[in-house]
């Protein structure tokens, strides 16, 4: 029972936290952004603050059943794919559900929030929508292929589809995954390219071209909600690359040794996320067949050399 | 003035109409509005004029026409032609040239719809910029903005000591305004 | 007047009211020439980021309309289209001389006059144009009202709505129009 208990909170306190982080780096890339504009930008807690306002809109209009559940979709897919990565390796704070193959399960997952999303802008009748959910699902058929090309490496050098073994093993060796081998990293920080949409591949949101796409027909409530899963998205993504290449972080379960972990894991992820941002403020957007271009260009060539450095 | 003299000479020989060269790469000429369509295609066909630059209206109120004008332009003798007619104001009817040159017919319904000029058989949406506009077209002189626009449009108070700027100006450099443009001036 | 509203706030409309004031999406939609000045605001020199005011593509999202200039009675229909669409609670911000009495075009065929007579219009900005420095102290002014809980021209509009219907219609003569269940 006290273990129970001690989970739910821990399921909590996990949520929270991925909430809040990803909101937060969230804001801080708008700020860098605007630094680098030679701006001075808004304050760093600027999502939370558009959140808030978002909440308190006093009319939200939905365009049917499914427009209605689309947000909630992402914020429960969300919530779901964060249950099953671990966020500090054998913290009791922070529990996670693994399993033999939640890799594979995870995989399956992650695609149910931009899943829910074409479902719900489907139903909005915008052709804004519909072209933004057609360009995110080509995007996406992009990039996935790096991706999925770096995990199947990863699982073939160690003959293992759980997240949990490819952290022990990159604990045991002291080697991370990263340099044990690069190729699979490479694949998957190019596939990460395309996870963020940060221009050059942006192409799904462009205010320019599709008045932000999918969501355009998305206010109040639903974009807030859409919103917060976005980032909570975010965080998942840049903890399971940390988890599968970087050694993931986490010493114990003591009040410090969190505090520690908590602080790498930060460090470690805000590194990663800084990638895509920074390819992005020296990049113009792509066109969704150049961006499709993109991935299956060289990220695939290296995702196919990581599968055949694995196998031999 | 070599290319200037000879498109002249060659739309006077063969149209028998008035022109001169306003300047260097200029060629002013006015003709009847029935030989529009014919100088217009010889210009084009024989003399390398394909370039339809503008078409535009003049109201000449006074004299109760439109003056109707045709900029065309040659690229290899770079010399410009200002083609010029008058049709009556009343009925104002010109003939459709969106054969010769497809983009006349974008100036066209333009004019339709601004001066209320009819070209016969030209094909285009009754509305050009305006929408659901019932009242006089809106450019010709004859039409007072002014009192459309007081009995249109909620005026806010506070712009009563709007002036006629014509006016004032007159009263600084004492100029005299002619008798035909007072009839239109606000006062 | 003012310490009144501000008393009457309960705690959780000032925080919201609050919120709403540091985070203005604003409309990217310009109706005139105005519209020139806006990416002078936004971008590095004034930076209109750092009040929170960034810019929204469709109006689902925006929270304020600027009306950017001359305001032509066939970009007007799109506008209340565009106005109707937004969720509440939203803002206008009229801008320039030309949204106030008509400004050059007062005596134009086919510019309105006077902007509040066909929505509600929350703050006025003078100028032809306003600089960006005019129109950040408009945005300024519009953040005063909302953290004062005065800025309810949304509201006025649903309750006026026959009011402001008759003034629309006797511009837009031919009425095809949705019916936005906003």
């Amino acid at each position: 029972m006290e273990d129970l208990g001690i989970k739910i909170i821990g399921a909590l306190l996990t949520v929270i936290l991925a909430f809040t982080v990803g909101m937060t780096y969230g804001g801080i890339v708008r700020k860098l952004t605007a630094r680098v504009q030679n701006r001075r930008g808004p304050v760093i807690w600027q999502n939370f603050l558009d959140l808030l306002k978002l909440q308190s809109k006093k009319t939200n209009i939905a365009h049917g059943f499914m427009g209605h559940m689309a947000p909630v979709w992402i914020i429960i897919s969300a919530g779901t794919v964060l249950m099953f990565i671990p966020i500090l390796n054998g913290n009791l704070w922070f529990p996670n559900l693994t399993f033999h193959g939640d890799l594979i399960f995870l995989l399956y997952m992650m695609v149910f929030g931009s899943l829910g999303m074409a479902l719900g802008a489907g139903q909005t009748g915008n052709p804004n929508s519909a072209i933004g959910v057609t360009r995110g699902l080509s995007q996406m058929v992009g990039f996935e292929i790096p991706f999925v090309l770096a995990l199947v490496a990863l699982m073939v050098q160690y003959k293992t589809t759980s997240i949990q073994d490819i952290m022990d093993i990159q604990a045991q060796t002291g080697t991370w995954m990263m340099f044990a081998n690069p190729f699979a990293f490479l694949a998957a920080l190019f596939a990460s390219l395309g996870m963020f949409r940060y221009s050059p591949f942006d192409i799904v949101g462009a205010p320019a071209e599709l008045a932000s796409g999918p969501v355009s027909e998305f206010g109040g409530k639903y974009l807030g909600t859409m919103m917060s899963g976005g980032s909570i998205f975010a965080f998942i993504k840049l903890t399971l690359y940390v988890d599968l290449f970087m050694g993931g972080a986490g010493f114990g379960t003591g009040i410090l040794a969190t505090i520690m972990g908590l602080g790498i894991l930060l460090l470690k992820t805000f590194s990663l996320y800084m990638v895509p941002v920074f390819y992005g403020w020296i990049s113009p957007r792509y066109r969704t067949e150049q961006a499709i271009r993109y991935f299956w260009g060289w990220p695939t060539a290296l995702g196919v050399i990581a599968v055949i450095w694995a196998i031999f | 003035m070599e290319k200037e003299n000879k498109i002249l000479e060659a739309i006077k020989v063969a149209f028998n109409v008035e022109g001169h060269i306003a300047r260097e790469k200029r060629v002013m000429i006015t003709a009847n509005k029935d030989i529009v369509s014919s100088i217009l295609l010889f210009c084009k066909n024989q003399q390398g004029y394909i370039h339809l630059n503008h078409m535009s209206v003049v109201d000449r109120i006074e004299d109760g026409k439109f003056e109707l004008n045709y900029i065309i332009w040659s690229p290899t003798e770079k010399v410009t032609i200002m083609l010029k007619t008058f049709i009556d104001r009343e009925n104002a009817e010109m003939e459709n040239i969106d054969s010769i040159w497809d983009q006349a017919n974008t100036y066209e319904r333009e004019m339709r719809e601004m001066y209320g000029i009819q070209f016969p058989g030209l094909i285009g949406r009754q509305d050009f910029a305006l929408e659901d506009w019932d009242e006089m077209p809106p450019m010709r002189r004859d039409f007072d903005t002014h009192a459309y626009a007081e009995k249109t449009f909620y005026q806010r108070p506070g712009r009563e000591d709007a002036k006629d700027v014509r006016e004032e100006l007159t009263k600084q450099s004492g100029e005299v305004i002619p008798d035909f443009a007072k009839k239109y001036s606000r006062e | 007047m003012t310490s009144n509203n501000k008393d009457k706030q309960t705690i959780v409309e000032y925080i919201q009211n609050w919120s709403r004031k540091h985070s203005l999406f604003v409309m990217a939609y310009g109706t005139g020439c105005g519209a020139i000045e806006i990416p002078a605001t936004m971008t590095s020199r004034y930076d209109a980021e750092r009040f929170g005011i960034r810019g929204a593509a469709t109006p689902r999202q925006a929270d304020v309309l600027l009306i950017t200039g001359y305001l032509a009675t066939k970009t007007l229909k799109r506008v209340i289209r565009v106005y109707e669409q937004m969720q509440d609670p939203k803002y206008v911000i009229g801008f320039g001389s030309c949204t106030i009495n008509g400004g050059m075009y007062y005596d134009s065929y086919n510019t309105i006059n006077a902007l509040d007579r066909y929505i509600p219009v929350d703050v006025y900005i003078n100028g032809c144009m306003p600089r960006p420095e005019a129109v950040i102290s408009g945005f300024v002014q519009l953040q005063k009202q909302i953290a004062e809980g005065t800025a309810n021209n949304a509201a006025k509009y649903k309750e006026n709505l026959e009011w402001y219907r008759a003034n629309q219609k006797k511009i837009i003569k031919n009425w095809r129009m949705p019916d936005y269940n906003w």
